[in-house]
């Protein structure tokens, strides 16, 4: 009789679990890796009750595709870079705003409002901006012999780098060797770029922009890009790791908030979106990841040691040495083209 | 030859376990990343449980492995009943297509069904991976069951049927309770395929289902999460359990036998 | 005798089969022949632009790399596992079944589970380098993770008990008199194995490197674990078309190219199981 029993539990545990409990109030998110501290999404649904179920994605290509696939039951808030908000917004593929369910969007700082890729914040509001950069563990090689993206092409490094796995940022890096914008829409310096990346290559170990902080501090690089953000975190855990503004010029970004077409728990995401502009949020967000915020309330807030710190909030002449990533229109499928053939090592 | 063959064994076992006992250890070190000893502790497990997303997507797991497990055994009984007991037009067809499905790749599978899905506007959630699931632990399930059906008299149906029972009641008071064994053996075996599942999983579930294999990738292809080795631990203990209950089942046909 | 419940469950089998089987397949050949759009995954038009890409010879020869490495894992299992199961089916029953369940535990248990195991041990600061470095074997850590070397290990890790299964399995039935025969003969070992041994056990070798192989090649999460910079597997590189690039048609027509693959070695073994069946009934 055994066997029976065992079939009766089976069957009985299939309908429990065929039928999940009834649904609460929800939002659905899809944010790069570690990009929002746990503590700010728990403290989120303490507050109002609404459950977020929240996913990953590690390059703006992978979200954008995932958003394809899944239009008509999808995410209801998504994180994507400002080139992306703008092909979104131009594909039809994403939700106006309703202002009014934001109060707290005045307190936004100004400078990155009202930007080219979304006039008057139709789509888009910024979450945080940062910058890409060299990190280096001090502990196997010397920060100071390090200060340009051109150093990475030197042969000591062969198989010993860290790349972002976005292609905007690696593209980045070889335009502004070749003394080009870095949003550059001229398939000749393009092309060039990509010929000057593919010589690159044999330096680099792996790409990785889910957290790349974790490969330097677990000792299997010492060298490569990194983001600001997450160099501040890997500091925290190890102060050999040095960011290095190269001299070239750093890529900075913006990432926004977008609700995407397809959401079913929009004002949920509205919700969301204020609830992160908070001072006393975003103050958490800056400490925990490492980036700048928009929210002027929340620097304020800050300690004086992350308010100076220069990895989080660089110089005006940093910023203004680095270029903005902007939109680059039709160019994208150029770019994509090479990158396709950097990423599969043709 | 004893001692080199003791040597051989110890080696290629050394290689196979290794790796897991390191995982188990590190689940009870105090050590973040595992880099090294730095005391037992038993907090990772309490904050794998705290991990609301972790937990979602295994109840979500479960879900599909039972639903999944329990549909492709029923239907691999029907299919090997069909097959076995059965001639008729397209069975050989129908064989070879199960057989092909058996071999091909798991990738094969998961693009071809997310094609279906995407053209006939199905949208990517429970559903679409259940079905998708069931479809690829049918193989399994339909062979465990043939084998068990291969020393079987088919004249003994041929008397039920002569003497009156219907093909109903010939399929449930004789067939299916002498499939028991085999029917338990499937569904675990169709539940562990499902769960461990990465492949078809990352292409036919959408943002509403997340499932377990699906988050441990992207918790791991970061780095070393304590919470992962926990539930880990807990993952590779579940299936010593699936293991010895497999095995006391053959034991159990064997001794029927 | 046609009964009702007979119908049903024929329809029921053959429903799930056409459409769940052979229908995704089509339209899988059907995708590949489409032609390619940015905004979307593909354009319903006839076009042979994908296959003009999969022959391209940059792609071509990352597809090809990977095959390699499908090819090096399957040879690398059989080294490995052949003596394994040579030496198992000598074993008397009880240790036997003792062997064979240790070697099944790890199969039961979550392969992407395993797979983080073995990047835990073969780390910079992994278990391996640890270890060799404390004996003083080496001064500095070796690389290992986020290597082709760490991708092979991992693969042959995953995929060696389906090699040791099949092989298993013949050289069960396998008359081991046969080789004390030889030997009373004079044969060497080496003659013994050419001659005896191997042709006897070819079938389970041709299994075992069906069943490793063809799977092996669709594993994209080892690679993405434990590999580095480049696409290592074919698995990667169609994951890559399909939920990154958005270029589905040469997605599709990677996999086609997967499944031709695939289908030339199921050829190979069934005209050589066909050949020895004809063989063996000669008189």
């Amino acid at each position: 009789m055994a066997p029976k029993r065992f079939l009766q539990t089976i069957c009985l545990c299939t309908l429990l679990c065929a039928f999940p409990a009834s649904a609460a109030e929800k939002v659905y998110i899809y944010n790069w890796t570690e990009y929002i501290p746990d503590t700010v999404l728990r403290q989120f649904t303490a507050e109002t009750g609404i459950e977020v179920i929240y996913t990953t994605y590690d390059s703006n290509e992978t979200m954008y595709a995932k958003l394809k696939l899944v239009d008509d039951d999808g995410y209801d808030l998504v994180v994507p870079s400002t080139y992306y908000v703008n092909k979104m917004g131009r594909e039809d593929m994403l939700v106006a705003l309703d202002h009014e369910l934001l109060p707290h969007l005045g307190d936004l700082d100004p400078n990155l409002m009202d930007r080219p890729f979304d006039p008057g914040n139709v789509y888009s509001i910024p979450y945080m901006w940062g910058s890409t950069g060299i990190g280096v563990n001090s502990n196997e090689i010397l920060p100071e012999t390090i200060d340009s993206w051109q150093d990475l092409w030197k042969p000591e490094f062969k198989g010993r780098l860290l790349l972002q796995d976005d292609m905007r940022e690696v593209f980045h890096m070889a335009l502004k060797i070749k003394g080009y914008s870095s949003n550059s829409r001229d398939p000749e310096q393009i092309e060039q770029a990509y010929q000057l990346l593919r010589e690159l290559m044999p330096n680099v170990l792996l790409f990785n922009s889910d957290s790349p902080r974790l490969p330097y501090l677990a000792g299997e690089v010492s060298i490569g890009m990194i983001w600001n953000g997450e160099a501040w975190m890997a500091q925290q855990e190890n102060p050999a790791i040095v960011y290095i503004y190269p001299q070239e010029g750093a890529a900075f970004w913006v990432d926004s908030f977008v609700i995407p077409k397809g959401a079913r728990n929009i004002e949920n995401a509205h919700a969301f979106i204020d609830f992160m502009l908070r001072p006393e949020i975003a103050k958490i967000c800056v400490e925990e990841n490492g980036y700048a915020t928009p929210v002027l309330g929340a620097i304020a807030l800050l300690d004086e040691e992350v308010r100076s710190s220069p990895v989080i909030f660089p110089a005006a002449r940093i910023v203004e040495n680095g270029e903005f990533q902007t939109d680059v229109g039709e160019a994208l499928p150029i770019y994509q083209q090479y990158w396709e053939k950097l990423r599969t090592g043709q | 030859m004893n001692a080199v063959r003791l040597i051989y064994f110890t080696l290629i076992f050394g290689y196979l376990y290794l790796p897991i006992i390191v995982l188990i250890i590190n689940s009870f070190n105090a050590n973040r990343y595992g880099l090294s000893w730095d005391g037992f502790t038993l907090q990772w497990f309490p904050a794998m449980l705290a991990n609301a997303g972790l937990m979602e997507a295994a109840k979500n797991s479960l879900a599909v492995a039972f639903s999944a497990a329990t549909a492709a055994t029923l239907l691999g009984a029907l299919a090997a009943i069909g097959f076995r007991l059965y001639r008729f037009a397209g069975r050989r067809i129908l064989q070879g297509t199960l057989m092909t499905l058996m071999m091909a790749p798991d990738i094969i599978l998961a693009i071809a069904l997310l094609v279906l899905f995407v053209m006939l506007g199905v949208s990517l959630g429970f559903w679409s991976l259940l079905l998708a699931h069931i479809t690829f632990c049918l193989p399994f399930t339909t062979m465990t069951i043939v084998a068990r059906l291969q020393g079987f008299n088919p004249f003994l149906l041929d008397a039920a049927r002569d003497l009156g029972a219907s093909e109903s009641q010939v399929l449930g008071r004789i067939v299916l309770p002498l499939l028991s064994p085999a029917l338990i053996a499937s569904w675990l075996l169709a539940f562990t395929l499902s769960l461990d599942d990465v492949i078809v999983s990352s292409f036919v579930t959408g943002p509403s289902f997340d499932v377990l294999p699906l988050k441990i990738f992207s918790m791991v292809k970061v780095g070393v999460k304590p919470e992962v080795n926990a539930l880990s631990t807990l993952m590779v203990a579940l299936s010593l359990v699936l293991v010895i209950i497999s095995q006391l089942l053959l034991k159990e046909k064997e001794h029927g036998a | 005798m046609k009964s009702r419940t007979r119908t049903l469950i024929i329809a029921l089998i053959g429903f799930w089969l056409v459409v769940f089987g052979v229908l995704p397949i089509l339209l899988l050949l059907f995708a590949s022949f489409l032609g390619q759009d940015p905004e979307a995954f593909f354009e319903l038009s006839f076009s042979l632009d994908a296959y003009r890409q999969l022959v391209d010879p940059g792609y071509l020869r990352v597809l090809l790399r990977s095959i390699w490495l499908a090819v090096l894992t399957t040879v690398f299992c059989l080294i490995i596992g052949y003596p394994f199961a040579w030496l198992t089916a000598r074993l008397n029953r009880r240790t036997r079944m003792l062997v064979l369940i240790l070697l099944m535990i790890p199969f039961w248990t979550n392969s992407l589970v395993r797979t983080y195991a073995i990047r835990m041990v073969l780390g910079t600061q992994g278990l391996l380098n640890t270890l060799l470095l404390h004996l003083g074997i080496i001064d500095t850590p070796i690389r290992l993770l986020y290597t082709d070397t760490a991708v092979v290990l991992g693969l042959f890790y995953l995929m060696l008990p389906f090699m040791i299964l099949p092989l298993y399995a013949t050289m069960e039935k396998f008359d081991f008199r046969l080789v004390e025969a030889a030997r009373d003969l004079g044969a060497g070992f080496p003659a013994t194995f050419r001659s005896i041994v191997w042709p006897l056990t070819l079938p389970g070798v041709l299994a075992g490197c069906i069943m490793v192989f063809v799977p092996t090649m669709g594993l994209f999460y080892v690679a993405s674990l434990l590999g580095g910079a480049r696409q290592l597997l074919v698995g990667n590189l169609i994951h890559q078309q399909f939920l990154n690039a958005r270029n589905w048609p040469l997605g599709s027509a990677t996999s086609v190219a997967l499944i031709i693959i695939m289908a030339l070695m199921l050829c190979v073994y069934w005209l050589f199981m066909r050949n020895l069946a004809l063989r063996s009934h000669q008189p």
